[in-house]
This record gives structure tokens, C-alpha cells and sequence, in this order.
């Protein structure tokens, strides 16, 4: 407990940033809330609509359903590549006695590369005329009859547009993951080993209960971006071919700043920030459920 | 937590508050283009949707300067977003915030006839007409500028022709020729596809120019009227000539006309397929003459190239002569702003740029001017700018610049599943008949 004085010091230094929150995130959350409610092009009245907009968003809108579901698999497929390639490369690095902080930089880079460039580049390596890196690899090992233009094939451009945004912070995770990894005790594997544990045992019962704390928050953090992933599939394809790419927020934006239907696009806002809340809330509850069990 | 709370809602009210007495705003007499009063120099911006270092920038900051001499603390702001769909949010961003410059560029779109209708922008006709150069201008380069009521709050600054160019040797090796109808298409291209060439470059990630080929058809059948009768939902795709449109774009996906991927390639890839030999047609105007009609050209092709214009059908009520000849977006003059200042200036440049402009080897909105064939030009040069002598009445219009926004993103989404295959024609039709009749009413009010 702290004496009253440094409470007061406490308060008096948490709340600008306090106040700059309110501000940038609570405020535009309220105003979207109070827009969503409206019908309004920017130019027009504003047109009170009630309940209207989020009745055409769940139930006569295909594309919002759309967008909602590719959103969903954007998201697996970034959680899988984040998290799962993260947890692999860092627990490769800890056996690892040489080059550690190579590979840690090398893993690193694509994150600090602006999103733009990543666009670019990705574009380039799906293309197929002129034919890019991935076609080309694909046609060297005997694997040509896969070769396709993977941004305009509806069944392939959601995995497509994913996977760069997934490769891109796989670094980041693996940098945190690798940390706790770092801080599992010693004689806790060396008792483990000399009780004949397997690498696998040691993996499950020691090492990963011990980054459990860490991995929730890296899957909060993920899945958060996740659902919040707009610029690369925006770049890249803009949604298309028809809407097979088209996420939440893209879906959010066109409406917003294309057909100018502010009051719309606020509507779906407020649904992507209930659905950040809901997911967290899923994350904490079954990670706590299985750590109670 | 609780302070900071209270602090966040008071501000979100105050705010709110701000936001509400911002939104009114009045608008000055839009039909008032000569306004009486001293000229006070200052600082005026011109938000523009054009190359950074095109000939209309580069013509109008020289005229700013000019114009800057005799009438010192006067300067021209030119802010410019070449990408056109950054632009469009730019600009409807900021009228919806009611701060648009006092000059600022957009197509006659349903969006551009709202501000029209609330009194945002001055009456170009009048002021072109006060400012005596009315009659200077082509019809069809104003016609272009007009909204459906025939209303005129833009001012061109260009004029362009749209051709579909081709390579003359690689129509020959696949035993075809230049089509004589828009239904010989298809044909061609499975023929030239036959010969391992790719038909059409298309740069599909920019949509427009895929849209372009859903106005074609209907521009035959139909003519001009079907699409002002088709955004207000008064036309549907089922009649005939959009039946026709949406078949028509079925076999040119059949057919495989446009390069695999197409949707994921941009502006240059499209040019350099063309250009490099690689790609048999290519639609675009009379703005990529300097690439496509000089000695910059890649040597290889340059012999080769040649251009048709748009092909009739059979029992087509538009003319060979008619086809989509853009006078590019337009320059709007906002009325809350306009003032002596503005109006003399306009009068200054709007006489003055014609002949400028015709110089830098482009086609002058004017006729008053001859533009100067540049020095490094092939023959086909002259041979585009002079089909721009010969024009009929009607244009074919890009129906980007027509449909309401939401019917356009659609359209644009679904004309590439389309063309790839992935829908049928039927599912085409209904799609975007019941987006139209969804969205339609909300605009054309």
C-alpha cells in the first residue's frame, strides 16, 4: 500500500495519459455508437434511424456476413502462423548454442518493413504473368500443375492475403515467446530430464505451463490484430476478386469513405469492437477453464 | 478511473456540440459568377485528382506565377492525389466536413450533383459564358462535365479519345483481323489465345478499365440514355441491353481475352504487356499517346501498333464516330468561396491555358487551338488526334463516373467474378439489380 502522498503523485502522473485515451479511443468509440444509430452521407441531414442499421447489418446484408466469416478465417490462419510459428522457431532457438542472435534479427526484420513494401512484394511473389517467386518455385519441383494466379483464384486469395500479415509478425511473437522461454527454470528440465521425460513431456508439463501467463497475452495480442487487420489485404487485393478477401474493416472502410454511408459503417464499427471484447473475453475464459482443470 | 470518465464524456458532448454547429454552413447565390468587389490577393488551393507533373499542373502553376506578378501575395495551393479512389474519399471527406477548397476536381457523379443541388458550386456554364470563352470549349468536352439534368459545374481542362490499339503482327500470326462488331470479339480472342497470345492487357486492379467494357454494349443496343435509365433503377440489367452487356463480358471471360490474374495486375503491368509484345489490344486513350505514339515507344512494337475505335453492332443506334471521348474530371468552383479574386483569376488562366496546353502535344478542350504534334512522334501521332475532327453527338460514358458509389463498388466487384467465371450471368443480373434498386433511391432522390 502506498502513503497518500505517492497515491496523489500516482493519480497526478496517470491521468494525462488517462484523458489522451479517453480522448483518441473512448470518444471515436461513443461517436461511432451515436452515428450507428443514424443515417447520414456527410453532405445530407443527419437522419435518425434507430435500431435500422444494425437490422440491415445482421440480416439483410450478404457481404457483411461475408466479410465477417473471411475475417474469422484471415484470422485462424495469421493466429496459426503467428502463434504456432512463433512458439516453433523459439523453442528451436533455445536448443540452439550458436547464431541465436542472427536468426532472432532475421525473424525480426519483416516486422519492422513498412506494410506497403510487404504489399508489394507479395503481389509480386503470387503473380503469375510475369510469373513470380511462388509460381516459379512451384513449377521447379515438379509442381506446376498448382501454379494459378493465387490473388484472383476465390478459393486461394483469403490464405493468400493472410499468410504475408502472419509471416510479418511472426518475429515479433517468437522475440516473446523465446523471453519466457528463457526465464523457465533450469533445474526444473534437469529434474524433469533425469525422471526420464521425454523432449515432448518436458515441453508439455514444464515448459509450456511456465509461458502460460506470456502466451496469453501474446493470443490476446494476436487475435486482437488479427481481427483488426485491414492494410495488407486492402493493398493487395482491395477485397477482391468480388468480395473473397473483403475483411470487416475493409468492408468497414469502403462503406465509410466509398458509398459515404457514415451512419452504416459506424454500425459495423461498433459490431468490430463488440467482437474484439467478445474474443478476449473467449481467450481468458477457456485458457482460465483449462487452467483450472 | 471515474475522473477520467466524466473528463471523456464531457469532452465527447463538447465535441458532439462542435461537430453539429460546424455541419450548417451556408453557401453563397451559385448563379452569381460575377461577383462585384476589389481583388484581394491571396493564397488559393485547387484540390486535383492529377499527375504531379502533367501538363495541366505544370500549365497552371506557370499561370499562377504569371498571375502572381501583378498581383502580388496571390498563389495557386495545388494539392494533388493522383489515385483516383483516395482522391474521391479525400474529397468526400472533406465536403462532408464542409471544408473544400475554392477550387476542387470531380466527376459528374451523383455524389458531385448533391453538393450541386445544395448550392456548392458556382454554375460553370454562366461563368464560362460571362467570361466570354463558352463557345471556345467542344460541346461534347462540356456535354461530358454535365449532370443528366444538363447542368454544367465543371470545367474540363482536358479532351480525350479512348481506342483500343493493337499489334498489327500479332493479330496476322493468330489469322485474325480488327473486328467489324463487338460480338467478334470473343472469337478473336480464342483465336489469338490459339496463337499462345494474350488478347487484352487490362490493369484490373484499378476496376475502371474493366468497367469501361460493361459500357459498351448497352452504348450499341441502347445508347446513352440506358445507363441514366439503369442508376436510378428505372432500367434493369435484365432488359435487353444489359442482358447483352452481361453475356457479352461472360464469353470474353470464356474466351480467356484478358491476362491470367488480371485482377491483381496494375496500370504499368498492363501497359509493358502491351508494349513489350506480349499482349494483343489494349483499351485506353489518347493521355498515354506520349508512350504509345513516339519514339519512346519500345522499337520492337513500334511499327506494329495501330488503333481502332470503339466496333459497332449489328443494328447499333450510336454511330462508328461515337465512342467514350472523356474530357477528363472536371475542376469545380466552390460558391462559398468565390470571390473577385477567384473570378479574375479563372478569367486570366481559363484564357490562357487552351493554347498552353495544345502545345505540351494534347488534345486542347477547346477548339479554338491546334495542338503541336511533338517532334519525336510516329505517324500515329496525328492519326488519334485527328479523329477528335470527326466526333458525333453522343458519347459513351464510363459508368464509374455515373452509378451511385455502393452500386459502383459492387458493380466493379462483381463484373471480375464475371469475366474469371465464378459466377453465372444470371447471378450477375439479379446481384446487381436488387443492389441498384437497394441503393439507387437513396441518391437520386
Amino acid at each position: 500500500m502506498l502513503p497518500n502522498r505517492s497515491r496523489l503523485s500516482v493519480l497526478v502522473f496517470l491521468l494525462p495519459p488517462l484523458l489522451l485515451y479517453g480522448v483518441a479511443v473512448l470518444f471515436p468509440i461513443m461517436q461511432s455508437l451515436f452515428l450507428s444509430f443514424f443515417s447520414w452521407n456527410g453532405i445530407s441531414d443527419m437522419e435518425f434511424v434507430g435500431l435500422a442499421n444494425y437490422v440491415r447489418m445482421l440480416t439483410a446484408d450478404d457481404i457483411f456476413w461475408r466479410s465477417f466469416f473471411n475475417a474469422l478465417g484471415y484470422l485462424a490462419i495469421c493466429l496459426v502462423l503467428q502463434l504456432g510459428g512463433a512458439l516453433l522457431v523459439a523453442s528451436l532457438l533455445t536448443s540452439m548454442r550458436r547464431g541465436r542472435e542472427l536468426i532472432k534479427t532475421l525473424y525480426l526484420l519483416p516486422a519492422v518493413i513498412s506494410t506497403v513494401a510487404i504489399a508489394f512484394l507479395f503481389v509480386r511473389i503470387y503473380s503469375i504473368e510475369p510469373v513470380g517467386l511462388l509460381n516459379q518455385l512451384l513449377h521447379w519441383i515438379g509442381l506446376g500443375a498448382l501454379e494459378r494466379p493465387w490473388l484472383s483464384d476465390i478459393n486461394t486469395v483469403l490464405a493468400a492475403v493472410s499468410a504475408p500479415e502472419g509471416w510479418r509478425f511472426t518475429g515479433l511473437y517468437m522475440l516473446i515467446i523465446y523471453a519466457a522461454l528463457l526465464s523457465v527454470p533450469k533445474e526444473l528440465e534437469e529434474a524433469a530430464r533425469l525422471d526420464g521425460a521425454s523432449r515432448w513431456q518436458l515441453f508439455t508439463k514444464i515448459r509450456f505451463p511456465h509461458i502460460m501467463p506470456v502466451w496469453i497475452t501474446t493470443t490476446i495480442m494476436a487475435t486482437t490484430y488479427g481481427l483488426r487487420g485491414f492494410d495488407i489485404p486492402y493493398l493487395m487485393t482491395n477485397g477482391g476478386p468480388g468480395q473473397s478477401s473483403e475483411l470487416l474493416t475493409t468492408y468497414m472502410y469502403k462503406t465509410a469513405f466509398t458509398s459515404t454511408d457514415f451512419g452504416y459503417a459506424s454500425t459495423i464499427a461498433v459490431f468490430i469492437v463488440v467482437e474484439c471484447l467478445v474474443a478476449v473475453g473467449l481467450i481468458l475464459f477457456m485458457l482460465k477453464r483449462k487452467a483450472d482443470a | 478511473m471515474n475522473r477520467s470518465l466524466r473528463a471523456a464524456a464531457v469532452a465527447a458532448i463538447t465535441a458532439l456540440a462542435l461537430t453539429a454547429c460546424g455541419g450548417g454552413g451556408g453557401a453563397s447565390d451559385p448563379s452569381n459568377v460575377s461577383p462585384t468587389g476589389e481583388i484581394k490577393p491571396r493564397e488559393i488551393s485547387w484540390l486535383l485528382s492529377r499527375p504531379a507533373d502533367g501538363a495541366v499542373i505544370n500549365i497552371m502553376k506557370k499561370l499562377a506565377d504569371d498571375y502572381a506578378k501583378d498581383h502580388p501575395g496571390f498563389s495557386l495551393n495545388l494539392i494533388t492525389t493522383p489515385d483516383r479512389p483516395s482522391y474521391i474519399q479525400k474529397l468526400e471527406t472533406l465536403a462532408a466536413a464542409n471544408k473544400l477548397p475554392e477550387l476542387f476536381d470531380t466527376d459528374a457523379t451523383p455524389f458531385a450533383q448533391q453538393l450541386a443541388k445544395q448550392g456548392k458550386m458556382v454554375d460553370a456554364e454562366k461563368l464560362l459564358k460571362s467570361l466570354d470563352v463558352y463557345d471556345d470549349y467542344r460541346p461534347s468536352a462540356l456535354d461530358y462535365q454535365r449532370f443528366d439534368d444538363g447542368s454544367l459545374h465543371m470545367i474540363p481542362f482536358q479532351f480525350e479519345l479512348e481506342f483500343i490499339w493493337y499489334n498489327k503482327e500479332l493479330l496476322q500470326k493468330a489469322g485474325v483481323s480488327v473486328p467489324k462488331s463487338l460480338d467478334d470479339i470473343p472469337a478473336m480472342c480464342t483465336a489469338l489465345r490459339g496463337a499462345g497470345i494474350t488478347p487484352i492487357a487490362i490493369d484490373g486492379q484499378d476496376q475502371w478499365p474493366l468497367e469501361r467494357y460493361v459500357a459498351y454494349q448497352p452504348f450499341r443496343e441502347a445508347g446513352p440514355e440506358y445507363i441514366q435509365k439503369l442508376k436510378k433503377g428505372e432500367a434493369k440489367f435484365t432488359d435487353p441491353a444489359g442482358q447483352k452487356a452481361v453475356e457479352w463480358l461472360a464469353s470474353l471471360g470464356k474466351a480467356k481475352c484478358f491476362q491470367d490474374g488480371f485482377s491483381s495486375q496494375g496500370y504499368s503491368d498492363a501497359q509493358n504487356q502491351f508494349t513489350s509484345g506480349q499482349a494483343a489490344m489494349y483499351n485506353i486513350g489518347t493521355w498515354e499517346l506520349p508512350s504509345l505514339a513516339t519514339d519512346k515507344l519500345n522499337p520492337d512494337v513500334r511499327d506494329d501498333i495501330d488503333f481502332f475505335t470503339l466496333p459497332t453492332t449489328e443494328g447499333s443506334v450510336t454511330a462508328a464516330n461515337e465512342f467514350v471521348s472523356p474530357s477528363g474530371i472536371g475542376m469545380a468552383v466552390n460558391s462559398k468561396t468565390y470571390d473577385p479574386l477567384v473570378s479574375d483569376f479563372l478569367k486570366f488562366a481559363l484564357e490562357k491555358y487552351p493554347s498552353e496546353y495544345a502545345a505540351t502535344g494534347a488534345l486542347s478542350p477547346t477548339t479554338n487551338v491546334e495542338t503541336v504534334v511533338p517532334a519525336n512522334a510516329t505517324p500515329l501521332y496525328k492519326k488519334a488526334l485527328e479523329m477528335a475532327n470527326d466526333l458525333g453527338d453522343k458519347q459513351a460514358m464510363p459508368w464509374d463516373t455515373q452509378l451511385d458509389p455502393t452500386t459502383n463498388g459492387r458493380l466493379q466487384q462483381e463484373l471480375v467474378l464475371l469475366v474469371q467465371g465464378n459466377i453465372t450471368p444470371e447471378q450477375f443480373t439479379s446481384t446487381m439489380d436488387s443492389t441498384i434498386a437497394q441503393n439507387a433511391p437513396k441518391f437520386f432522390k
